[in-house]
């Protein structure tokens, strides 16, 4: 077989190029470019409105490190982060396991009932939490718990500092197990009954079959999902604090997306907010390039 | 098989035909979002369109070339806007005038106002506009010896029948306050009458009558405390002011950030007063939790007695107003007794841009909307207050703003300029309320904070 026509070649090299050019061009359109372009504006004092923008260099960077509610911003973050993975892939793994393993009955039913919340708009599912945190006797949260009280509890559940931030969790767990619930749920499926039912007449129990089977079987599953929780808390929690409590009282439930648009929008420094964006996008990547590191494990071929 | 295979093809092609739908809606349903440029161009644009001098046309022939018109479109509608461009056509056959209008017009006509090519005439309101933003941005045209001159159609200064002043940024106007309304705190007249709660007149009763709601079980006062400029519009402001002395000067005086005025002694004698609110207990806690639906929400079911809110609050709630439910308002409750009442305003402007194409027709314009005639159909068309001295008693304008005039007509009440403040400093004074209401800072702290947010904003 000597050298194939050049034609062909040039087919080929025109077939892949038919693949890859129009990727390439959309993503430099609608990624690259405007990632570049809000790097380069963050050097810039800019109000987003003028038609002047002045060159300050790393001002806007050095300022992040003064700015004391970056700080809090970023310890929110994590703390979402944190919470989010450790109740989110606790409870869909729990759920997965019951509507897959355990033989219960109707389970194409709470299947949906589950997975509910990850068609609700996420504007809705703040109103809704709205109604259920609110201090005055409207409040579910409240009215429920003084059913238990002697007197009527009024906690201002999205006004304190110490349950402002837990009261943003719930509703961000409730509406992420779904999704990930079905995504291991398929996952369990994939593995073959035989390998639980070798182990029974091994006499191993259910827990050691859930340890030893389940998990390791599932674990590239339970990875991305971690993965996938990190980046959407980074990147998305901005729309459930605007719609909870705005980042306040006093911007106590601040996150860093938040507040790059309260900076960027409000308060007209397009400049800062756009190093608050590399911020998030740094804090980002170098955290899933962590948790990639730490949660490496040997791939467990069936 | 074959048959199979065919159908799975066929389904492969609904498939994508169906996203390819699906992306032009979206597609068009972005369209839909775009300015609507409603001109009302009456056929004699082409005659001229060539000899365009700028639109300096004399009294016979009115103005000529092109002119455009952005605003906002919002609670008010745009019933009112219509009119009057109908009218300035009218006047002005050979102008060619475009309106630029929506509610997401600000968004829509950032970049042209980034690139340089904004339209002539614009209205400053709704979100994503910022009055003293825009001056800072040097995007708006200096009228400070046009306003001092311009008279209306009636021969009228526009100055004089004004309620509201011009902001003055530096000993400059840029702006024309267009819509005019006040900050006051509401309650149930109907209510109040039935328990025997007195309407307060100043500090010392409104303690009292509050204490009183308290012991009968009411939370007396409720706030937004998600948009804490409620309670800064409705109680502080109007507690500086009466602080010192009716003097509305300090106003103007803290929107120029002058140093020290946040911790001068009018202040934090108003501030002290608010602590003395809060440490009552009057306050209700739940407040800084709620936005303004559900403040309003809680006010209209007697869950609160007294709420901070703009006048525009009765025509926000006309669907959930409760039988029986009688709005009323009292510019301010923190002045000493015997002192006048003092009303903040909140105000939306019209401006010419600095980079007007024809800024002829847009001074021309602006003189024809500011008379007493649109001012009457202002309020009738949108509920509100046009910023003219109109007499509105045989207008079918609301009750609530019939009685706000009376007060504006009243010598027992000092108008005090609106706060425009840079942005920084306006989110400063919104935590910072929310942070003394709280407890979380003192009287001091929060003029720390506020002259921190001045240096750097100056």
């Amino acid at each position: 077989m000597t050298a194939k026509p050049s034609s062909y070649r040039f087919r080929r090299a025109l077939f892949i190029l038919g693949f890859t050019l129009p990727t390439f061009l959309l993503f430099s359109l609608i990624t690259a470019y405007p990632m570049l372009r809000g790097l380069y504006i963050s050097f810039f004092e800019w109000s987003g409105y003028s038609g002047s923008m002045s060159f300050i260099g790393l001002d806007n960077y050095k300022r992040l490190l003064k700015d004391n509610i970056i700080g809090t911003a970023i310890y929110n973050d994590y703390f979402l982060v944190f919470w989010k993975v450790v109740l989110i892939l606790a409870i869909a793994t729990f759920l997965a396991v019951a509507l897959t393993r355990m033989n219960l009955k109707r389970t194409g039913l709470f299947r949906v009932v589950l997975f509910f919340p990850n068609l609700i708009s996420v504007v809705v599912i703040g109103v809704l939490w709205r109604y259920i945190y609110n201090p005055s006797d409207i409040g579910f949260l409240n009215a429920f718990l003084s059913l238990f009280a002697g007197d009527p509890v009024k906690t201002v559940w999205l006004g304190q500092e110490n349950t402002a931030m837990w009261s943003i969790l719930a509703p961000a767990v409730w509406a992420g197990i779904g999704f990930y619930m079905i995504l291991l749920m398929a996952a369990i499926m994939n593995i073959p009954e035989s390998f639980y039912e070798a182990a029974g007449i091994d006499g191993a129990s259910r827990w050691h079959q859930f340890k030893h089977i389940t998990i390791p079987l599932i674990w590239e599953q339970m990875k991305v999902s971690i993965i996938h929780i990190v980046i959407t808390t980074l990147n998305g929690s901005f729309i459930i604090i605007f719609l909870m409590t705005e980042g306040g009282p006093d911007n106590s439930t601040q996150v860093m997306g938040s507040y790059l648009y309260q900076i960027g929008f409000q308060q007209y420094h397009m400049g800062y907010a756009s190093a608050i964006g590399a911020l998030i996008l740094i804090l980002t990547l170098v955290t899933s390039l962590i948790l990639n590191r730490l949660l490496k494990r040997e791939t467990i071929q069936m | 098989m074959k048959t199979w295979r065919n159908r799975n093809k066929s389904v492969f092609v609904a498939l994508i035909l169906a996203l390819t739908f699906s992306l032009l809606a979206a597609c068009s349903g972005a369209d839909t979002e775009q300015p609507a440029n409603t001109g009302s161009n009456t056929g004699s644009a082409n005659s001229d369109s060539g000899e365009n001098n700028g639109g300096s046309g004399n009294s016979d022939e009115g103005l000529t070339g092109e002119f455009e018109i952005q605003y906002f479109v919002g609670g008010y509608g745009d019933t009112w806007w219509k009119h009057v461009i109908s009218e300035f056509q009218k006047a002005n056959p050979k102008l060619k005038i475009t309106q630029t209008a929506g509610s997401q017009i600000n968004e829509q006509m950032r970049p042209r106002w980034i690139q340089g090519t904004p339209p002539d005439f614009v209205y400053i309101d709704g979100a994503g506009s910022n009055e003293a933003q825009m001056v800072a941005d040097a995007q708006l045209m200096d009228l400070t010896d046009f306003l001092k001159g311009a008279t209306n159609a009636d021969g009228k200064k526009l100055l004089d029948i004004a309620i509201g002043q011009p902001t003055d940024y530096g000993g400059k106007l840029y702006t024309m306050p267009l819509v005019f309304g006040s900050w006051g705190t509401f309650y149930d007249k109907a209510w109040f009458a039935e328990n025997g709660w007195e309407t307060p007149t100043d500090f010392e009763s409104f303690m009292a009558v509050s204490e009183k709601i308290k012991a009968s079980g009411v939370s007396p006062y409720i706030h937004t405390g998600v948009y804490p400029y409620y309670i800064n519009g409705g109680l502080v402001n109007s507690a500086i002011v009466a602080e010192n002395g009716g003097d509305a000067s300090i106003i103007s005086r803290m929107a120029a950030l002058e140093e020290g005025v946040f911790k001068s002694e009018p202040v934090m004698k108003a501030l002290g007063k608010i602590v003395q609110m809060r440490d009552a207990g009057l306050i209700d806690p739940g407040s800084i939790a709620l936005n303004h639906t559900d403040s309003q929400m809680a006010f209209l079911q007697h869950k609160a007695a007294f709420i901070p809110n703009g006048l525009w609050l009765e025509n926000e709630m006309s669907k959930d107003i409760p039988e029986g439910f009688e709005f009323d308002f009292v510019p301010s409750v923190m002045q000493d007794k015997g002192e006048k009442y003092v009303a903040i305003p909140y105000t939306a402007s019209v401006a010419i841009a600095e980079k007007a194409k024809n800024p002829e027709a847009a001074k021309a314009f602006l003189q024809f909307i500011f008379t007493e005639k649109f001012a009457v159909d202002w309020a009738e068309m949108t509920g509100a207050i046009m910023n003219v001295k109109a007499d509105l008693e045989s207008s079918s304008a609301g009750p609530v703003v019939k009685s706000a005039m009376s007060y504006f007509n009243s010598d027992q009440l000092v108008v005090a300029p609106a706060l425009i403040v840079n942005a920084d400093v306006e989110q400063a004074l919104q935590d910072g309320i929310i942070a003394l209401l709280d407890s979380r800072i003192t009287p001091e702290e929060w003029g720390d904070r506020l002259e921190e947010a001045a240096a750097k904003a100056r």
